[in-house]
C-alpha cells in the first residue's frame, strides 16, 4: 500500500517552498505518477532549461526509491539520450525512507551540475564528455535550447497574450496548464470560469 | 515521440535493476522471517560439526554462559531487527516500567537532534512512531512473547522501526561527526556524511561497530556484542570467546550487564539467551 499521507506531505512541502526551483504535478486523481520540474542549474550547458521528470510511487514507497526518467530530452552522460532513464545511485540501492521527492529532484539537479562520465547511462555521450568536452558542452546547450526552453517560453508567449486580453497572469497561466497548452481551450476556460 | 531502447548498448533501466535487487532480497526472505524461533544453543553446534575445530570448541565455550539463539534474517538489516526484538523481549520479561520511559526521553531528544540536523519531521515521524508504540504495548501486562515475536516478523512494524534506527544512527553519528571520523575514515574512507547517506540510511547497509556505537549511544542502551569467528589468542595456545559490551557514555562509570546481547558471525548478528 503505497503510504498516500506521507506522499501528500511530501507535496505540501514541496508547494511551500518555491526556492527551491523545483515543482511536482500530480497526474490523474492517484498519488502513484506524477511530473516533476527542475530548473537546468547556471553555469552550466542546462542554464535556461526547464526538465520535466516523469515520477512514478511503487507501492513500497518510501521504503522502494520512486521510478525517475527524464521526458524532456537531454545530453548527459548519466542520462540516456534515447529514452531519458538515469543513473543515479539514489534511485537505486542507495535510496532512503530518510530522502523524499523534493530531495531526489535537488539531485537530479545536481547531477546536471557533475556529469560522472565513469559511471555512464548514456555510452556516446561519455565519451564525448571524455574525449571531445567542448563538443559535449555544445551539443548539451543545443538540446537544451531546442527541448527544454521551447515549451516554456511558448508557454510564457501564449500567458503574456491573454494577459494583454485582460485576464491575471496566475489564471492564463492555470488554464494553459490544465488543457495542456492549447490556447483556444484555454481561452474558452478562461470565458466559461 | 517514439522512443526506441538499446540502440546505443545503454545499461539496464533503473527500475530493471531494482527488480533484479528486490528479487534477490525476496530469496533471502523465502529462507528465514525476520525473527526465528528460540533454538537451543546445540543447534548452533550442529551447523558446525564438520566444520573448523576453532568454531566448535569457541561453541563449546559460548555454551558455559549462553544456552539459546534466536536467528534473524541475513537482509543487512539483521543488527536492528536482532536489538529490536532482543530489547523490546527484555522490557517485556523485566517490566521495567523505568526503563521504557527513560528510552521514550531519549527518543524524545534523537527527535530533536533529526530537526536540529535539517531532517523534515514527516520524514521520520510515522517510523518514530512505531518504535514507541512498541514500547508502550510490552508495558501491557497483557502482551505475550509469542505477540511480540508476531509484531516483530511484521513486515510494516519492522521495517518502520529499523528505518527509525537509521535515522538516529545517522542523526547521532552526525551529531558527534567529530568523535565519529576517525572510526569511519579508518574502516571506510569515507567522509562523515558520505557515510550515513550510503552505508547507514537506505534499508538493508550492514552495520558495523560505529553503527552499534552510535545507536547504542543515541537510545542510551548498552550492547553486547559477542564474536564468532576463527581468531585465536596467544599465538593459537587459547581459544577465547571474544566480546564487547557497548556502554552509553552516561553508563560508563556504572557496572551494567547489557540487557542485549547479540552474536555476531562475520556479516551478521543473531541473539543470544543467557542461561
Amino acid at each position: 500500500m503505497l503510504d498516500v499521507s506521507r506522499v501528500q506531505k511530501e507535496l505540501m512541502e514541496v508547494e511551500r517552498d518555491k526556492l527551491s526551483g523545483v515543482s511536482i504535478q500530480i497526474l490523474g486523481s492517484s498519488l502513484s505518477h506524477m511530473q516533476g520540474t527542475i530548473e537546468g542549474p547556471s553555469g552550466t550547458p542546462y542554464e535556461g532549461g526547464v526538465f520535466t521528470i516523469d515520477i512514478q510511487l511503487p507501492s513500497a514507497y518510501p521504503f522502494e526509491p520512486p521510478k525517475m526518467q527524464f521526458i524532456t530530452r537531454v545530453w548527459h552522460p548519466n542520462i540516456s539520450s534515447q529514452n531519458g532513464a538515469i543513473c543515479l545511485d539514489i534511485l537505486k540501492d542507495q535510496w532512503s525512507p530518510a530522502l523524499t521527492l523534493k530531495t531526489a529532484l535537488l539531485s537530479l539537479q545536481a547531477l546536471l551540475s557533475t556529469p560522472e562520465p565513469g559511471d555512464p547511462q548514456d555510452a556516446v555521450v561519455a565519451e564525448q564528455y571524455l574525449k571531445h568536452y567542448s563538443t559535449y558542452v555544445s551539443t548539451a546547450r543545443y538540446w537544451t535550447e531546442t527541448f527544454a526552453k521551447r515549451s516554456s517560453i511558448g508557454l510564457q508567449e501564449k500567458v503574456m497574450k491573454f494577459v494583454e486580453m485582460g485576464f491575471s497572469e496566475d489564471a492564463a497561466l492555470g488554464a494553459l496548464q490544465s488543457t495542456g497548452g492549447d490556447e483556444n481551450a484555454a481561452l474558452e476556460k478562461l470565458c466559461s470560469g | 515521440m517514439e522512443m526506441v531502447l538499446d540502440l546505443d548498448g545503454d545499461r539496464p533501466r533503473d527500475d530493471e535493476i531494482m527488480a533484479q535487487h528486490y528479487a534477490i532480497r525476496a530469496e533471502e526472505a523465502g529462507k528465514i522471517s525476520f525473527l526465528g524461533n528460540k533454538e537451543p544453543l546445540s543447534t548452533l553446534a550442529a551447523e558446525y560439526e564438520l566444520g573448523n575445530s576453532i568454531f566448535k570448541t569457541k561453541i563449546e565455550k559460548l555454551g558455559e554462559i549462553y544456552g539459546a539463539i534466536r536467528r534473524t534474517r541475513g537482509d543487512g538489516n539483521c543488527f536492528f531487527r536482532a536489538f529490536m526484538f532482543s530489547y523490546l523481549e527484555n522490557l517485556l520479561e523485566t517490566k521495567n516500567n523505568l526503563e521504557a520511559a527513560r528510552v521514550k526521553d531519549s527518543v524524545e531528544k534523537c527527535k530533536q537532534t533529526l530537526l536540529d540536523l535539517g531532517h523534515a519531521e514527516f520524514t521520520f515521524e510515522d517510523f518514530l512512531a512505531s518504535f514507541t508504540e512498541q514500547l508502550d504495548a510490552v508495558q501491557d501486562v497483557t502482551l505475550s512473547v509469542d505477540k511480540l515475536v508476531d509484531n516483530c516478523r511484521d513486515q510494516a512494524i519492522s521495517d518502520s522501526v529499523v528505518m527509525f534506527f537509521r535515522f538516529i544512527t545517522s542523526g547521532e553519528i552526525r551529531k558527534r561527526a567529530d568523535f565519529f571520523e576517525p572510526f569511519i575514515f579508518g574502516t571506510s574512507g569515507m567522509a562523515v556524511q558520505q557515510f550515513c547517506r550510503t552505508s547507514v540510511e537506505p534499508m538493508g547497509e550492514e552495520s558495523d561497530h560505529v553503527h552499534i556505537t552510535a545507536l547504542s549511544d543515541a537510545l542510551g542502551v548498552p550492547i553486547r556484542i559477542v564474536y564468532l569467528d576463527s581468531s585465536v589468542g596467544d599465538g593459537g595456545k587459547t581459544v577465547e570467546v571474544n566480546f564487547h559490551d557497548f556502554i552509553p557514555s552516561e553508563l560508563s562509570q556504572e557496572k551494567v550487564k547489557p540487557p542485549v546481547m547479540l552474536l555476531y558471525r562475520p556479516g551478521h548478528y543473531d541473539i543470544l539467551y543467557e542461561k
